[in-house]
């Protein structure tokens, strides 16, 4: 078998605000290793041998690689932006494949059904067209002009509108969500998840947040985010087969699903292929 | 529910009017388990993206493509289904007879034993025949449907006389439980007492 090209992505291994000198022991990609606080103050990771592993700080968290990174951790420039409030939401451990916790945080379809009141209500249950890409440039999933009609889109939403929302996968793990930011009509919120692979069928799932809401409550903010997470796991760890099937046969897309047609396509393409399976079983 | 059968894990439901039907439990659309699902009229949905799916098996509706007829070929496998006497009965596969009928017995409760049969013959001391295990346990008679799930797990049936008091079901329950953590002790290489 080929070297999984994924070993050279950067991986979420810890909230950068809980980094110590103590240190934290994890794993990633089946690897154990440790996520401490250096004396200079950067991270240091280490892998099980002891060897020291690439790290950066940044969006909140503490990034690593098992491999050699060969290019910086991608940009999400509206994390720098004045005014938004950066949530730290934590962590969910889901015992699934970390490609199939980010293919469902691109799915939409299901919101009516499993974040029912919160993210989608039955009648309202139709998924329009949308359109998506792989942009060549910037080697990136991206769906745009996505809309669904939500009872409460957001802890500072009041009542029921279409969210239009645009996904973005710039890494395998990783993906940002735009959505409609109903205080500040123009602007978008964005809500990440940042998945860290542990093993192929088992992740910690970091979401995080830069929103202009300066109401909401930092409890509430995270409490709304681990609610609806929590939902997710409980689909996640009950789906057959764990790992993603990355060809066709095993599964049945419709219209609605050609966002994850797409990163799967993109997957398969890049060779990304840990916690996915390629022959139909 | 969830189910077993010898063809892997079912979904058993019922629908609205009555009628038991066995799907496999994996939602063709993305694999989600159907036993998680809901029941809506004569219909199964998966609880993920809400794909319904008639007794027999076909997609009926899809949510997110409401205008949609879902062509035939979207369809969960089904398990032949036979309910009677209190008891409903899966095959794969075309069955070649009808399930038996236990004349004189009702079906008490269901129970799963993390054993083996072999396990809880050597419990009862006794050898089921056709499923069936005759347990005396002080002096009163218990009789068992046995539902392999794998080697090491059971689906037990308790099966009570039609005509039994309360009293004597509930002596029976227990008789069956005192059986389950028995064989459960062999199972686990423990000495039965």
């Amino acid at each position: 078998m080929t070297r999984d090209t994924m070993i050279d992505g950067w991986y979420p291994v810890s909230l950068a605000s809980q980094l110590d000198a103590h240190g934290r022991s994890t794993a990633l990609m089946g690897e154990p290793i440790e996520v401490r606080r250096g004396e200079d103050g950067n991270a240091k990771v280490t892998g099980g041998n002891g060897r020291a592993l690439p790290a950066c700080i940044r969006y909140g968290h503490v990034w690593s690689s098992l491999g050699d990174p060969q290019k910086p951790l991608f940009a999400i420039p509206e994390a720098d932006q004045p005014g938004r409030r950066l949530v730290d939401v934590g962590v969910v451990r889901v015992r699934c494949s970390p490609l199939r916790a980010v293919e469902n945080f691109l799915d939409i379809a299901h919101f009516p059904f499993v974040h029912t009141d919160i993210l989608g209500a039955e009648p309202h249950t139709e998924v329009q067209n949308y359109k998506v890409e792989i942009r060549e440039d910037e080697d990136e999933v991206w769906a745009t002009q996505v809309r669904f009609y939500q009872p409460q889109a957001a802890k500072s939403a009041e009542g029921g509108i279409t969210t239009e929302y645009m996904y973005r996968v710039p890494a395998p793990t990783c993906s940002i969500l735009y959505k409609t930011c109903p205080p500040r009509p123009g602007e978008w919120d964005v809500i990440t998840l940042f998945v860290q692979p542990l093993a192929e069928d088992l992740c910690d799932v970091w979401p995080w947040m830069a929103l202009f809401d300066d109401e909401t409550p930092m409890t509430d903010l995270i409490h709304f985010q681990q609610t609806i997470f929590v939902q997710d796991r409980s689909i996640l760890e009950n789906q057959i087969p764990r790992l993603l099937p990355l060809d066709p046969g095993m599964e049945i897309p419709t219209r609605a699903d050609l966002t994850s047609v797409a990163y799967r396509r993109w997957l398969k393409r890049h060779g990304y292929t840990y916690g996915a399976q390629l022959v139909a079983q | 529910m969830p189910a077993q059968s010898p063809a892997g894990p079912v979904a058993l439901w019922r629908t609205r009017s009555g009628r038991a039907a066995a799907f496999a439990d994996r939602c063709p659309h993305r694999g989600m388990r159907l036993s998680h699902g809901f029941v809506r009229g004569e219909t199964l949905s998966c609880i993920y993206h809400g794909w319904s799916y008639a007794q027999a098996g076909n997609c009926l509706r899809i949510p997110a493509h409401p205008a949609l007829t879902p062509p035939d070929t979207i369809r969960v496998a089904t398990q032949h289904v036979e309910d009677g006497g209190g008891i409903i009965w899966i095959s794969v596969g075309e069955p070649a007879a009808p399930p038996p009928r236990f004349e004189g017995l009702a079906p008490l409760r269901s129970m799963v034993v993390e054993a083996g049969i072999v396990a809880l013959e050597a419990a009862a001391g006794t050898r089921a025949a056709g499923g069936l295990l005759d347990y005396t346990h002080d002096d009163r008679a218990v009789r068992l449907l046995l539902a392999p799930e794998g080697q090491a797990r059971t689906l037990m049936h308790v099966l009570a006389d039609e005509d039994s008091n309360p009293g004597e079901r509930i002596a029976a329950s227990r008789a069956a439980e005192s059986l389950r953590r028995v064989a459960e002790d062999i199972a686990r290489g423990g000495i039965a007492r």
